[in-house]
């Protein structure tokens, strides 16, 4: 049975205030959930006070100035800080997106952050994405081939053939899509969601892969393919401007036509 | 297990509405309504066959104000259901993904669903 309310033990509390201390003019509110796994309280929204007179443009830089100048505790994934790793995703004012490229000026009034939506929390802004992964897995992303490698031919593909993955190979897998989807926060353990889809799409498109058939015929299933009802969250969250709807809508498509 | 006693993180909570995820939620609502409706009218119907004592006391729901809203706001239910369907099997077509396109046609059908009430209510008033 779908559960919209959070479960007792995730119920939000409101956390501590840092004030600013240092007389700064240009003050921003800053709201970030908080969990800490070595404790046996539930989570929490702590409230700082940041200087942003002092600070860098994106909300990444918010969170780093908090860390460095404030509290140290605050713990987030982060890496290339490009947007290209993917790594940062999170709920921002809202909706997914990364913390890297998304400008907190583009926010009025006050920041509020999140983890991932409907993700078992690690800690802090870090939520789980192991069942995302293993779905990941589960769709064999890589090429399959006929060819044993004895042949040593090289797998040529029209410039017409490469452009049809564009839009698709682009994909970080930051998972802001998959978690942005009520589809998938109610049945996540078997829908596999936009990210998962959109490349299973894009491995069933490839003109050099020998496996089409049976990758559609593995995606054709009522719950991990058809609980898309085109909410369109994916595409709306996507930091990258791709669009998981199509895909989907084309996997469906191509099911009903061949 | 240890894990499973970490919190959820919030969803629907916090999630920002956006027009395409709350025209998908109301398209479902209204097609739930709809079915009720849809019984609603065939017992009407009904009513019919069992004579014209008993079709007055439907006569006399639908002359009544709450009887008038509530022929009002089934025209508007169906109105909203079809052309929101039509844009789901434009998506079936592959068409409309887009995301301006969807948001565009999301609002035109929101627009569209009063214009349509309104041209049914009219048709119905002058020339049924």
């Amino acid at each position: 049975m779908t559960k919209f309310n959070l479960p007792q033990n995730s119920k939000i509390e409101v956390g501590e205030y840092y004030k600013d201390k240092k007389n700064s003019r240009n003050l921003r509110k800053v709201n970030i959930y908080r969990w800490d796994p070595s404790s046996d309280k539930n989570p929490r929204i702590d409230t700082f006070e940041v200087d942003m007179d002092n600070c860098g443009p994106k909300v990444l830089d918010i969170l780093f100035k908090i860390k460095n100048e404030i509290d140290p505790s605050l713990t987030f994934r982060r890496s290339c800080a490009h947007g290209v790793c993917g790594s940062c995703a999170m709920n921002i004012d809202g909706v997914n997106t990364l913390a890297c490229i998304k400008s907190h000026t583009d926010i009025n009034g006050e920041l509020n952050v999140y983890p991932l939506p409907h993700l078992k929390v690690v800690k802090d802004l870090i939520g789980d994405l192991t069942n995302l992964y293993k779905q990941y897995e589960s769709i064999q992303p890589w090429l399959k081939v006929e060819q044993t490698g004895e042949e040593k031919i090289e797998l040529n593909q029209s410039q017409k053939d490469r452009e049809k993955l564009d839009g698709h190979y682009e994909c970080i897998l930051c998972a802001c899509c998959s978690t942005s989807c009520p589809s998938y926060w109610w049945n996540g353990e078997k829908y596999l969601g936009p990210a998962v889809l959109l490349q299973a799409y894009r491995w069933i498109n490839d003109s050099r892969d020998d496996d089409k058939k049976a990758r559609l015929k593995k995606v054709a299933d009522e719950l991990k393919l058809y609980r898309c009802h085109t909410i369109m969250n994916c595409t709306n969250s996507c930091p990258k401007g791709l669009n998981p709807a199509k895909a989907i809508g084309s996997i469906k498509k191509m099911l009903a036509t061949s | 297990m240890e894990k499973n006693k970490n919190p959820l993180s919030p969803h629907l909570q916090i999630y920002r509405w956006h027009v395409s995820s709350l025209l998908s939620i109301s398209h479902r609502i209204v097609g739930v309504l709809n079915i009720f409706i849809i019984t609603l009218i065939s017992i009407w119907a009904l009513y019919l066959l069992f004579g014209e004592n008993k079709y007055e006391l439907i006569r006399i729901f639908l002359k009544s104000y709450f009887g008038k809203f509530f022929i009002i706001s089934i025209c508007w239910t169906f109105s909203f259901h079809i052309l929101n369907e039509i844009r789901h099997i434009a998506w079936d077509l592959g068409y409309g993904f887009d995301l301006k396109v969807a948001k565009v046609t999301g609002v035109l059908v929101f627009i569209g669903s009063f214009i349509l009430t309104l041209v049914f209510f009219l048709v119905g008033k002058y020339f049924i």
